[in-house]
């Protein structure tokens, strides 16, 4: 009788079904840079409804950040962001990327571990890795929770750039995971199919793990500017919108927050910006996060957007990992 | 005589033939056609090199027309033949000289939130005004802001906030657009106190359909800025415009409950004549579930409301009204399907207004976030009819209970909103032809009847029917309407008069001698 009153969560719909309210403009880092509906969702979904092919819209789809904000604005539930990723992968694989194949059936072909024999892992991203000593105070910080040998990273740029993921590879990725109970994932993208790919576990981003932890909250000031990282926030808004506003109310710091509530990325790269392999010009979109704030700090959940706002801004900026009392914990 | 359809079609541009729709026509009667002839691409590729002249970058592939086919309505469909995104006023002057030149239709689109076709280009060069989206100054102390036109009121908002401020009076459509709103007028749930939106601009800075570029406002080239506000898009490109602006305020919230349309009216007029609200208007779930939203800007307009004017309003709180809709039920059994819509509408929009990110303390934060998101989240559809009535105080219960009548014959589900607007004498000369009633006085009041498309697809023969009952009713009653440009077109000459209409065309065949500018919209 009770599941009678239960609220069942609407099923995801396609660009067909797009209204054109454009309410996904309103938080496209694109758009806001370009000012152009055709490189956007609207744009996307209204040429698929006039049918248009990936081909025709294959150069407006790579302009993409991905950084997810349209989805939780979308009043129709449209699937955007695996839509704009199955487009991607309807177009030919970059020639770019040509050995990310290469690279998927090396890690296919590792050693699968052993069963873990605990229940959480951290997965960190590249950024994190290259900064091992933020890695190391963060698997601390989170009660020394072991870090996981197999990345994902090689997944991650296979899906955001639409190339296939060998079968065998993705077990080899996910076979350790599947005994897990919790996973603490720092790449969102990643955070967003593990979703998909282990119901059963808990999957949560790296910046609601240190978030939540006492060390991290008291080092939180009113007049900080807090970067929440938008793949994360966004894969999982409904939940994570009230998170952050308990964070807000219970510290008094500030969000990079718009008037919906929807994440503002400090960068607008896309894949090959975030490669390094086209110019990218952060400081608009740096300086629009920046804008108008009256802060003395900028605490990022993601190293990627550190250096951005290093640059863009004259004020200090830290990882959240280095909030917490040194003498505490290291 | 009635002309022919083909008649009208061959006419010159700007003419308006008599409606083909009598008072008592539905099916079966021959009606104005819904879109427009589409042009005919005479002289296109001339116009083109002439844009490519000027550097101004036109494209024509399917999928950047494409991209505009249709509005918001999702009932007239047409294709451009090049886009052009509008970047500056320096570049729309040489693109309306030379549509001047070639007689090429120039459709502008803000927000594209027209439901009539109105921002859908049958032909010609579709300027997409949201390539003008910047903020370009904020003074705090003056409580001004200059934007450019094609931003979108959520956007300025988003800027307003970073500065403490906030708009004054906006549609609750976060995508909406600045110059689109100000050429149409705009209402808000603070339009009893403050006006229409159109009320608010300042002055504008125009392009008009010769492709001169002018500042205007009461003071300065007046006639013109009498003409574009308000004025659909007839007499000029809205590029820039100041604004009033305010500090920002969150909002003290206050819902009654009604069974009745015309009790709910009648208090809202109440409210509004005593000035004892900053904010009223009324939404309905079912035409027996009305609710009456007033709120507050201060503590100290709130507690005078409690004071002074709560106790007499008729409307129940939500216990009371619960109770209400008990009793209503428990005595006709036979409507419990009835009951049954109501509970689900309410367990579905309720949280909405609620969601504890925007609720503090009691105070409603960045309403026009809650309202337009449950807006689109509830009543969006790709296919949407919003036909309205605007009418004198003393006539709106009647046009309302009209309304609603028409509404029920033709639909299981709809809603109705309904706001007053605050009428600025000074502005009589902005309101002549325009959605404010000729006959209205201290305020106007408007409200939407939106039918919910409840996953059905209908014809457009059955939506035109319907707008056509809704809109025979502001002709008898003499009052006029938010849209009615476009597909509603037809109804020009019957509501405002031939003097009026006659009179209006002569200055846009004056000011737009190839009538290029918003063809069809209007003229």
């Amino acid at each position: 009788m009770l599941s009678f009153f239960k609220k069942t969560p609407a099923a995801r719909k396609s660009y067909n079904d797009c209204s054109g309210c454009s309410l996904c403009l309103l938080v496209c880092p694109v758009w806001r840079r370009s000012r152009d509906i055709s490189l956007t969702p609207h744009g996307h979904a209204k040429a698929m409804q006039h049918g248009l092919s990936a081909a025709d819209v294959a150069a407006s789809v790579e302009h993409c950040t991905l950084c997810m904000a349209c989805e939780p604005v979308c009043p129709e539930n449209i699937d955007i962001i695996g839509m704009i990723l199955e487009l991607r992968h309807q177009l030919d694989t970059p020639t770019w990327l040509h050995d990310l194949q290469a690279r998927m059936q090396e890690r296919a072909a590792r050693p699968v571990a052993s069963a873990p024999s605990f229940s959480t892992m951290l997965l960190p991203d590249q950024a994190l890795h290259a900064r091992a000593d933020i890695l190391a105070r963060i698997a601390v910080l989170l009660g020394s929770v072991p870090i996981s040998d197999d990345d994902g990273s090689d997944i991650s740029l296979a899906l955001e750039s639409g190339t296939v993921i060998p079968e065998q590879r993705l077990q080899r990725f996910l076979s350790p995971l599947r005994q897990l109970k919790k996973i603490i994932v720092a790449d969102g993208l990643l955070l967003r199919h593990l979703k998909q790919w282990l119901p059963k576990a808990n999957c949560i981003g790296l910046g609601e793990a240190l978030s939540g932890h006492a060390d991290v909250r008291r080092g939180l000031r009113a007049t900080d500017l807090y970067l929440i990282e938008p793949r994360a926030y966004h894969s999982d808004y409904q939940r994570l919108v009230k998170h952050y506003d308990r964070l807000r109310v219970a510290h008094g710091c500030t969000f990079n927050l718009d008037l919906q509530r929807i994440a503002i990325p400090a960068t607008a790269r896309n894949l090959p910006q975030r490669l390094g392999l086209a110019a990218s010009n952060d400081d608009e979109q740096a300086r629009w996060v920046l804008h108008g704030r009256n802060i003395t700090r900028i605490v990022v959940e993601s190293l990627e957007e550190r250096a951005a706002l290093e640059k863009a801004s004259g004020f200090p900026v830290v990882h959240m990992a280095e909030l917490a009392d040194d003498s505490a914990q290291f | 005589m009635i002309p022919e359809t083909s008649d009208l079609a061959l006419a010159e541009p700007g003419a308006i033939g008599p409606c083909h729709v009598g008072s008592d026509a539905l099916l079966g009667i021959k009606r104005q056609q819904t879109n427009p002839t589409r042009w005919n691409g005479q002289s296109w590729l001339e116009f083109a090199a002439a844009l490519r002249d000027c550097d101004i970058e036109l494209r024509e592939n399917t999928a950047a027309c494409g991209t505009f086919a249709t509005d918001a309505g999702g009932t007239a469909y047409g294709l451009p033949h090049g886009v052009v995104i509008a970047r500056s006023a320096a570049q729309v002057s040489p693109l309306l000289k030379a549509a001047q030149q070639f007689r090429v239709p120039v459709t502008v689109r803000g927000g594209g939130l027209t439901t009539e076709g109105e921002s859908v280009a049958f032909g010609g060069v579709l300027l997409d005004m949201t390539g003008m989206s910047r903020v370009l100054h904020v003074d705090t102390d003056a409580l001004t802001v200059r934007t450019e036109g094609g931003i979108f009121w959520h956007s300025l908002a988003e800027e307003l906030r970073r500065h403490g401020m906030d708009y004054l009076s906006a549609p609750l459509n976060l995508t909406s657009s600045v110059g689109g709103t100000l050429g149409v007028g705009g209402i808000d749930v603070n339009s009893p106190r403050l006006g229409c939106s159109a009320d608010q601009a300042l002055s504008v800075q125009v392009v008009t359909p010769r492709g001169d570029i002018v500042e205007c406002s009461d003071t300065q080239n007046a006639e013109l800025f009498q003409r574009v506000i308000l004025g659909y898009g007839q007499f000029g490109v809205i590029t820039e415009a100041t604004l009033k602006i305010r500090r920002y305020t969150p909002l003290r919230m206050h819902y009654f409950y009604y069974d009745s349309l015309r009790t709910a009216v009648e208090d809202m007029q109440l409210l509004n004549r005593n000035d004892a609200s900053d904010y009223s208007g009324i939404l309905t779930i079912m035409d027996c579930a009305v609710n009456l939203l007033v709120a507050f800007d201060s503590d100290e307009r709130e507690a005078a409301f409690r004071a002074n004017w709560q106790p007499h309003l008729r409307g129940h709180g939500e216990p009371g009204f619960a109770m209400c809709m008990l009793r209503r039920y428990a005595l006709r059994p036979w409507k419990l399907p009835e009951a049954w819509f109501l509970y689900q509408r309410k367990r579905e929009l309720f949280p909405e207004f609620r969601r504890s990110e925007y609720m503090r303390d009691g105070l409603m934060y960045d309403r026009t976030v809650v309202f337009s998101r449950a807006v689109w989240k509830f009543w969006g559809s790709k296919q949407m009819v919003i036909p309205d009535l605007a009418t004198s105080a003393e006539k709106f219960v009647e046009a309302v209970e009209r309304g609603n009548a028409v509404c029920r014959s033709y639909f299981p589900h709809y809603t109705l909103y309904m706001v007053g607007i605050k009428l600025r004498q000074e502005h009589k000369p902005h309101y002549e032809m325009s959605c404010i009633p000729a006959d209205a006085k201290e305020w106007a009041y408007g409200c939407e009847f939106e039918p919910m498309m409840d996953g059905q697809v209908y014809s457009r023969d059955y939506l035109q029917s319907f707008k056509n009952a809704i809109y025979d009713i502001g002709v008898e009653l003499g009052g006029s309407y938010y849209r009615f440009g476009g597909m509603m077109k037809g109804y020009i000459r019957r509501v405002f008069g031939d003097e009026v209409v006659d009179r209006h065309l002569a200055m846009k065949r004056e000011a737009d001698p190839a009538m290029i500018l918003n063809r069809d919209v209007i003229f």
